[in-house]
């Protein structure tokens, strides 16, 4: 066969360890993650007591649990939308031959080079109510005082602006590189037809982005589902009042917390169920071609 | 087409030298807060330009919190992992591309991919539970070893393998080389972009990682940098914003470093995948 | 740099990584897992355990610092579980009834040798937290209760008299509207811990938090603070946010800063803040006792602060069990609750610590840490006001702090706010005692 070696034990073998930590670390606990959720368990012994779907029967009706699902979709969607429509926009900004690309491209990407921990603290400080720079020049220009521990909606939104901030740069280079493989000749031609240059980028370039734009949604909404929990543990802790209480850290709260492991594992499969459908939905379109070439 | 005009340029250069103060303002105010001293933080109206303190705000962030062991460990769990991530997808990408079908490879390959639907906290609670059963619990060994293994580095060396051309492994093959010479002396070096890239992504994955550190770790030897930001920050007491300050300076600089010497490699991989 | 700097890093590098510790004879050690962080971080270390190690060099406690104190029980938990727990570990009150079910301590009163620390001379109310049925399960150490904290020049500015302090909460509604209008300060008063602020209004008015007792008789199962009284605290609550007389500042020590900043002219807050607020003050600071509800009958202040408990781990040697008795000794004398009162504010723990500071004229030279102690002198001692004793207890009061926060934000009205913390509190009863039957 060309290209191919006989071996017929080394593929094994190199396969190996990867299989053996998949296996263990993460097939495995996966399962007893599904088992752990159809029990209540004490924190002291760790023994359990088998209550079958109680755990999601509460879940699923409690206030708590809906509005924290509510909250992480909001939260993803303010995330989504905004970054990849901001960083679209600078992508085709800096899509030209610019002397200099590389410095902003390193600055644009310092904040994903940053963790949501350190990226929550400095955005604390930012917006604190009484010292916060942002905080004050708001105050100067409005005369208005935001204090994001008052209000909800102003805590989710700086919430939002922090995580959107971070992934920037990350979103910005990917476009980039989608950017540079659109063939020149397609936009010349448009061009050539009388095209305006919004007409050129919704009509070609779009298209053609599609790919990279829906790779990054996934990205992003994956981010938003997952990688908060620094952020939020040290700039909200959840609230105020719940506002900012995602389902990665609700989790936490009644898993580490509370030591309600049972209900700890059941938000777990429920997260899973969230992640299975993004992981399917871009299995199926990633390979597609969205756009005819 | 024509080349943009010069006020066109300048207009981008403007437009593009706001998204990037934007990105970056936040690090800059961080830095500068480190400068000051405490009492500097707190006045009304706030102090803008740099001060003095900061070698003494992170000589009291190194000491509230260990910082130079914080750092330590973040390093050793960075490496590892970045190192002992690339190894194995490499192997198990090779294994995948360059053998004849092999009983199980259908299997193997979709276990792997599967773990892209399993997250960490999709199986966090088993897991602390796996660690305390190991008796790994507050180690290096859970800190590093579950992370050895990856979908998306697996996928994307595999598809990078995919473009060489077969040609090569025949040549290697005749010339009477085995396969895992063809690896080392010849697949390896074309890859660099991809390791460069994937190193990048796994080591700022790893230094940056915060829940795990925070559940399985309880030891001042054994802590993260971020838990110890955390720890800075969430004291029972007045938040010392300018010692905080110092510490995340210290945080921000491994990965920082190594934004700068691999981010041309990360666009490039990137650039190559675009590629069809 | 200079090369033998760098080989020097390096080296010390290198030896913290392989955790090389000094040689010695061989010493029993002894650990401590805490939550003092800031200013009492360096007071634990620097001389609690130091001088403690220096009085005795065959013993070595060595406190580790393991985060908040939530975050400090559940480390614990963990690590009883794991089989290897700390020695000795820092909880806070609301972590009791978790440790009393957790079948891993050694009960205060079986490792001390009756007369070995003099126990009655310890104030009363500390004591009477942590003891259930007679008797003593973990050893006081940093006990706290809630008072008010004002900055007497924004008072003057206002044209209040600056060493009065509102005693009531209608007193605080008319003080706090002279101060916002006289610009004397943006906004009249904020309070950290709201949930142990809410648990202290019940207190000082005498009313119950949970049934049976508040959970002294035995295990609670109804939550109590949704009922007329708790819906009127968070009710005024939400009327001085209303008016812009309460600017919420965030949870437990957060809303200092709005104080220290001169932004907020009121603050109520744990006593264990009293000497780290006068030094970063740039005003003069009064205090004054908590305000209470007025109308309502008579109580006291609930304590709070942490206090230590024994875990038995696979089973502690004579030389260990001696090591902790020692340990508890050094910080029941005298000049080390005084010495550690002063860097904090925490109660000295026994009276004759207060007879020493008062010997020292330590009290008139600083009036405000004598306020809180005055406090809980005074009032009734009744199962309302012993403290409430609850399992889930860390997250209840997550639950009863969204709920005030959800009140104060706008989104729910007080009652609904208390109605829905109460059905999920009880939930987490009843699952507690399931679990622990």
């Amino acid at each position: 066969m060309e290209g191919k070696f006989p071996n017929r034990i080394l593929p094994y073998v190199l396969l190996f360890p990867s299989i053996a930590v998949v296996v263990i670390f993460l097939i495995f606990p996966s399962v007893q993650a599904l088992r752990l959720s159809f029990f209540e368990v004490s924190p002291f012994t760790g023994r359990g007591t088998f209550v079958g779907l109680a755990n999601f029967r509460e879940l699923l009706s409690s206030e708590l649990y809906r509005h924290s699902l509510s909250i992480t979709l909001l939260l993803a969607t303010g995330i989504v939308g905004i970054g990849i429509s901001v960083s679209l926009a600078v992508a085709v900004l800096a899509n030209q031959p610019l002397r200099g690309l590389g410095v902003y491209r390193v600055a644009l990407l310092w904040p994903y080079a940053l963790s949501p921990a350190v990226a929550g603290t400095i955005w604390a400080l930012l917006f604190d109510p009484s010292t916060g720079p942002t905080t004050l020049l708001i105050r100067a220009v409005t005369g208005f005082s935001p204090n994001w521990m008052m209000s909800g909606g102003y805590a989710l939104w700086i919430t939002v602006m922090a995580a959107a901030w971070k992934m920037l740069g990350f979103n910005v280079v990917f476009f980039l590189a989608g950017l540079q493989a659109v063939p020149r000749e397609y936009r010349e031609a448009a061009e050539v037809d009388g095209a305006g240059a919004a007409g050129v980028f919704w009509r070609i370039t779009f298209p053609i982005l599609s790919p990279v734009t829906f790779f990054l949604f996934v990205m992003n909404s994956l981010y938003a589902f997952f990688e908060l929990f620094g952020l939020i543990d040290v700039m909200t802790q959840g609230g105020p009042g719940g506002a900012t209480d995602i389902l990665i850290y609700r989790l936490y709260q009644d898993a580490f917390i509370s030591a309600r492991w049972g209900m700890g594992s059941a938000q777990s499969i429920l997260l899973f169920v969230m992640v299975g459908v993004l992981t399917l939905l871009q299995f199926r379109f990633a390979g597609r071609r969205v756009f005819y070439g | 087409m024509a080349r943009p005009g010069r006020g066109r340029v300048l207009l981008v250069h403007a437009l593009l030298v706001g998204a990037t103060l934007v990105s970056v303002f936040p690090i800059l105010y961080a830095l500068q807060v480190s400068t000051l001293s405490f009492q500097e933080v707190f006045v009304f109206p706030p102090k803008l330009t740099p001060g003095r303190e900061f070698l003494d705000n992170l000589d009291r962030a190194w000491e509230r919190v260990g910082l130079g062991r914080l750092l330590a460990n973040s390093a050793i769990i960075a490496l590892s992992v970045a190192f002992g991530k690339i190894c194995l997808s490499v192997l198990a990408a090779f294994a995948f591309t360059y053998f004849r079908n092999f009983r199980g490879k259908g299997l193997f390959f979709v276990l792997i991919l599967i773990t892209h639907m399993l997250p960490l906290p999709v199986r966090i609670v088993p897991m602390f539970q796996l660690m305390q059963n190991f008796g790994w619990v507050n180690s290096y060994q859970a800190l590093t070893i579950p992370f050895f293994a990856s979908a998306t580095g697996t996928l994307l060396f595999r598809q990078f393998f995919l473009t060489i051309p077969p040609a090569l492994s025949d040549a290697a093959r005749v010339d009477g080389a085995g396969p895992l010479r063809f690896l080392l002396r010849i697949l390896l070096p074309l890859s660099v972009n991809n390791l460069a890239a994937l190193f990048m992504v796994e080591f700022l994955y790893m230094w940056n990682e915060y829940l795990w550190p925070l559940i399985i770790t309880n030891s001042d030897d054994m802590r993260v940098v971020q838990v110890g930001i955390k720890m800075l920050v969430a004291t029972d007491a007045q938040a010392e914003w300018n010692v905080i300050m110092a510490g995340v300076v210290a945080a921000m600089v491994p990965p920082l470093v190594i934004l700068l010497l691999l981010q041309r490699s990360f666009v490039r991989s990137i650039a190559l995948g675009q590629e069809k | 740099m200079h090369w033998m700097a760098k080989a020097m890093m390096t080296g010390v590098l290198t030896a913290a990584l392989l955790g090389w510790s000094a040689p010695g004879h061989a010493q029993v050690k002894i650990t401590l897992w805490h939550a003092m962080g800031g200013a009492r971080y360096d007071a634990i270390t620097k001389n609690i355990a130091a001088g403690f190690n220096k009085r005795n060099p065959n013993y070595v406690l060595e406190p580790l610092f393991s985060g908040s104190y939530a975050e400090t029980v559940t480390k614990a938990i963990a690590a009883i579980r794991a089989g290897n727990p700390p020695h000795i570990v820092q909880v806070f009150e609301v972590g009791t009834q978790t440790m009393l079910d957790s079948g891993a301590i050694i009960p205060v009163t079986d490792m001390v040798k009756p007369g070995e620390i003099k126990f009655d001379d310890y104030i009363e109310a500390i004591l009477n937290y942590y003891k259930v049925g007679g008797k003593l399960y973990s050893m006081p150490f940093n006990s706290s209760t809630a008072i008010i904290y004002y900055n007497k020049e924004a008072f003057q500015k206002a044209g209040l008299d600056p060493n009065k302090p509102p005693a009531t909460y209608k007193d605080v509604e008319e003080m706090g509207r002279k101060i916002v209008a006289s610009g004397a300060a943006r906004a009249a008063i904020t309070f950290g811990w709201p949930s142990w602020m809410l648990e202290q209004s019940h207190a000082m008015s005498n009313k119950l938090y949970a049934d049976q007792d508040n959970g002294r008789t035995g295990r609670a199962t109804k939550a109590l603070f949704n009922e007329p009284f708790g819906v009127e605290v968070l009710t005024r609550w939400k009327r001085w946010a209303d008016e812009k007389l309460l600017a919420y500042g965030g949870r437990e020590y957060a809303p200092n800063k709005a104080f220290l900043s001169g932004e907020v002219a009121m603050l109520m807050q744990s006593t264990s803040q009293v000497t780290t607020i006068e030094k970063a003050a740039k005003f003069a600071v009064g205090t004054g006792f908590l305000p209470r509800t007025e109308g309502q009958p008579m109580g006291k202040s609930v304590i709070g602060g942490a206090s230590f408990w024994v875990l038995k781990g696979k089973g502690r040697t004579p030389q260990e069990l001696d090591a902790i008795v020692k340990f508890f000794k050094f910080i029941a004398e005298p000049e080390e609750t005084a010495k550690w009162h002063e860097e904090t504010g925490y109660f000295p723990a026994t009276k004759t610590a207060v007879t020493l500071l008062t010997k020292r004229e330590w009290f008139i030279k600083h009036p405000n840490h004598e306020t809180a102690f005055k406090q809980i002198q005074q009032g009734l001692d009744t199962p309302a006001t012993q403290g409430v004793l609850l399992g889930n207890f860390v997250q209840i009061r997550n639950i009863t702090d969204t709920a005030i926060e959800k009140t104060l934000s706008g989104k729910l009205s007080p009652k609904e706010a208390l109605d829905e913390a109460a059905t999920e509190a009880n939930k987490l009863l009843a699952e507690y005692g399931r679990i622990t039957k």
